[in-house]
C-alpha cells in the first residue's frame, strides 16, 4: 500500500484502531450473549474469529483466535485454553488460505465457516461427552451438537454482514499507482 | 506456502501456540480454581452478564408464553374460576417481595440445620452455554468463602456442587450430570440406598436417575430421596428429589428409578452454598485436586 502523506498515514492508524475496537466490542457482546439464558445458542465467537481472520493479517488473526477461544472456554465451561488452541490454529489456517488461495467471497466464507464450526462442535462432543461413554451419549450429538452447529452457521451470515459493514467503512483501501496496477496485472 | 513454513512469523506462531498449550496444562493443574485470566474476565464481565441474563430470561419467558399461548389459554380457562382470586393477589407481588420470599426460604435452611455454615444467597449468573446437564455460574466465589466441591442447595433441595471457583464467580455442576454421583437413601423407609447420577436421557426432562438399587427395594412413586451423607461431601438428610418412576437396569442386576429434583434446576434464580457442616470431610478437596476431576465425581459418595 502506498501512503503518500502523513495525513493518509494518520487516517490509516485511526481507522485501524477503531476497526479493532469495534471487532473486540463485537466479541465481548457475543460472549455476554452466549452466557445468557437457558436455550441452546450458537457459538458466536467461532464465526466472529473466522470472519476477522479472513480479512486481517496473520498475527492479528492468531491473537483474535486465541482471545475468542479463551472466552468460548469460559462461556461453555471448558478447560481454559482448549478452545484457544483450536481457534488459533483455525484462524491462522483461515487467514493463510484466504491470503494465498481463495478470494473473499460470501459463499467461500460460509462453506469454510460451516466446516470449521462443525469440526469445533464435533471435537467438543468427542472430548467432553463421547469420550466418557455416557449412556445414550448419541442423543447429545443429535439434540445439542448438531443444533448448535446449525445455529452457528445461521449466525455466521449475520456476523459476515456486520463485519463487512465494519470493513467497508474502516478497512484501509489499497492505493496503487498506475505503474503498480500494470505490474500487478 | 513453503515460504510461510520457513518464515519467522511461522516460528513466532509456533511459540505462541506452545504458550497456549502451556496455559492449558497450567489450567489443568489448578484443581478446581480458575486461572487468574479467567477469574479476571469473570469479574470484569460479571455485571454485564447479570444484566444480559436478566433480559434474556425475560425474553425467553415472553417467547415461551407466546409459543404456548393456546395451551395456557385453555388451562387458564379451566383454572380461572378456582384461582381467580389467588391470581389477583399474586400479580400484586413485585420483584422485591419475591426476593424477600426467597431470602426467607434460605433462613429456613439455617433454622432447620444449625450446623450448616451457608453463604449469602447467590444469584445465578447464567447457565453454561449449550450444556445438556444445565451447569451454571453463580455470583459468589472464593472471596465469599466458597471452595471447590461445596454443596449447592435451595430451600427445596440439593442442586449440585461447586467445581470451578474464581474470586467472585463459581461454576456449579448439577445433579443432572453423570459426572456427579451422590449416595441417597429413601426418607420413608430409611433402608433403600442408591446412587443419584444423571443420564443424558433423564437430563432432557430436567430429571436425574437413582441407580444401584436393591432388586427387592420398597420404594414407591413419590418417595423422597435424601442424601445419606456417608462420604462427608454432602450433609446428611438433605432432600434431593422424589421418585417419578421405577424400573430395572438393562443388565438385570439392580433396580433404578427416575428422580424428579425438588428444585427446578432448569430455572434457578438464586441458590446458597453450604461451605461447612458437621461431618464434612475437609480432606476431600485436597485429595481430589491431586487425582483429577473425573475420578472425583465418580467417587463423590459411597454406599455404606
Amino acid at each position: 500500500m502506498r501512503l503518500k502523506t502523513s495525513r493518509e498515514r494518520r487516517i490509516l492508524h485511526v481507522k485501524t484502531f477503531f476497526r479493532w475496537l469495534i471487532y473486540y466490542f463485537l466479541i465481548i457482546a457475543s460472549f455476554i450473549l452466549m452466557t445468557s439464558g437457558t436455550w441452546l445458542k450458537p457459538v458466536l465467537l467461532v464465526p466472529i474469529a473466522l470472519c476477522i481472520a479472513m480479512e486481517n493479517d496473520l498475527m492479528g488473526s492468531a491473537f483474535t483466535g486465541a482471545f475468542c477461544g479463551f472466552l468460548t472456554d469460559i462461556a461453555c465451561g471448558r478447560l481454559f485454553g482448549y478452545n484457544a488452541v483450536l481457534l488459533t490454529v483455525f484462524c491462522v489456517g483461515f487467514s493463510l488460505v484466504f491470503e494465498l488461495y481463495l478470494r473473499q467471497r460470501f459463499i467461500t466464507y460460509i462453506v469454510m465457516t460451516a466446516a470449521v464450526s462443525f469440526l469445533q462442535c464435533w471435537l467438543d462432543y468427542k472430548f467432553y461427552y463421547e469420550i466418557w461413554d455416557y449412556e445414550d451419549v448419541g442423543r447429545i450429538f443429535t439434540g445439542v451438537t448438531l443444533h448448535v452447529w446449525v445455529y452457528t452457521v445461521i449466525a455466521a451470515v449475520v456476523i459476515y454482514l456486520i463485519t463487512r459493514l465494519i470493513n467497508h467503512f474502516l478497512m484501509p483501501k489499497v492505493h496503487l499507482t498506475i505503474e503498480e496496477v500494470i505490474q500487478t496485472n | 506456502m513453503r515460504e510461510f513454513f520457513k518464515s519467522a512469523r511461522f516460528k513466532v506462531l509456533l511459540g505462541f501456540l506452545a504458550l497456549l498449550v502451556g496455559i492449558m496444562i497450567y489450567a489443568v493443574t489448578k484443581g478446581g480454581y480458575s486461572v487468574s485470566a479467567a477469574s479476571f474476565v469473570n469479574t470484569v464481565t460479571k455485571p454485564f452478564r447479570i444484566a444480559s441474563n436478566s433480559v434474556s430470561m425475560k425474553i425467553e419467558s415472553i417467547a415461551d408464553k407466546l409459543s404456548n399461548a393456546d395451551k395456557y389459554y385453555e388451562e387458564n380457562q379451566k383454572l380461572k374460576a378456582q384461582i381467580g382470586e389467588l391470581n389477583k393477589q399474586l400479580t400484586e407481588y413485585d420483584d422485591l417481595k419475591e426476593e424477600v420470599e426467597e431470602l426467607r426460604k434460605f433462613v429456613v435452611i439455617k433454622e432447620q440445620h444449625p450446623d450448616y455454615i451457608i453463604s449469602q444467597p447467590a444469584e445465578v449468573l447464567g447457565y453454561i452455554a449449550n450444556d445438556p446437564f444445565k451447569s451454571f455460574t453463580i455470583d459468589k466465589g472464593s472471596a465469599e468463602g466458597i471452595e471447590p466441591f461445596c454443596p449447592v442447595v435451595t430451600a427445596e433441595g440439593l442442586v449440585g456442587i461447586t467445581i470451578d471457583v474464581s474470586e467472585h464467580v463459581s461454576t456449579v455442576r448439577t445433579i443432572l450430570s453423570p459426572d456427579l454421583s451422590i449416595a441417597a437413601v429413601s426418607s420413608s423407609t430409611n433402608a433403600d440406598y442408591g446412587i443419584i447420577e444423571g443420564t443424558v436421557a433423564t437430563a432432557e426432562n430436567g430429571n436425574t436417575k437413582l441407580i444401584h438399587l436393591d432388586m427387592d427395594n420398597e420404594l414407591r412413586v413419590g418417595d423422597l430421596m435424601v442424601t445419606s451423607g456417608n462420604s462427608g461431601l454432602f450433609p446428611k438428610g438433605y432432600a434431593i428429589g422424589s421418585v417419578k418412576s421405577l424400573g430395572y437396569e438393562t443388565n438385570g442386576l439392580s433396580a433404578c428409578a427416575e428422580i424428579e429434583p425438588c428444585s427446578d434446576i432448569t430455572r434457578l434464580g438464586s441458590v446458597v452454598v453450604i461451605t461447612d457442616f458437621s461431618g464434612k470431610n475437609n480432606e476431600y478437596g485436597e485429595e481430589n485436586t491431586e487425582s483429577g476431576e473425573k475420578e472425583d465425581s465418580d467417587e463423590a459418595e459411597n454406599i455404606p
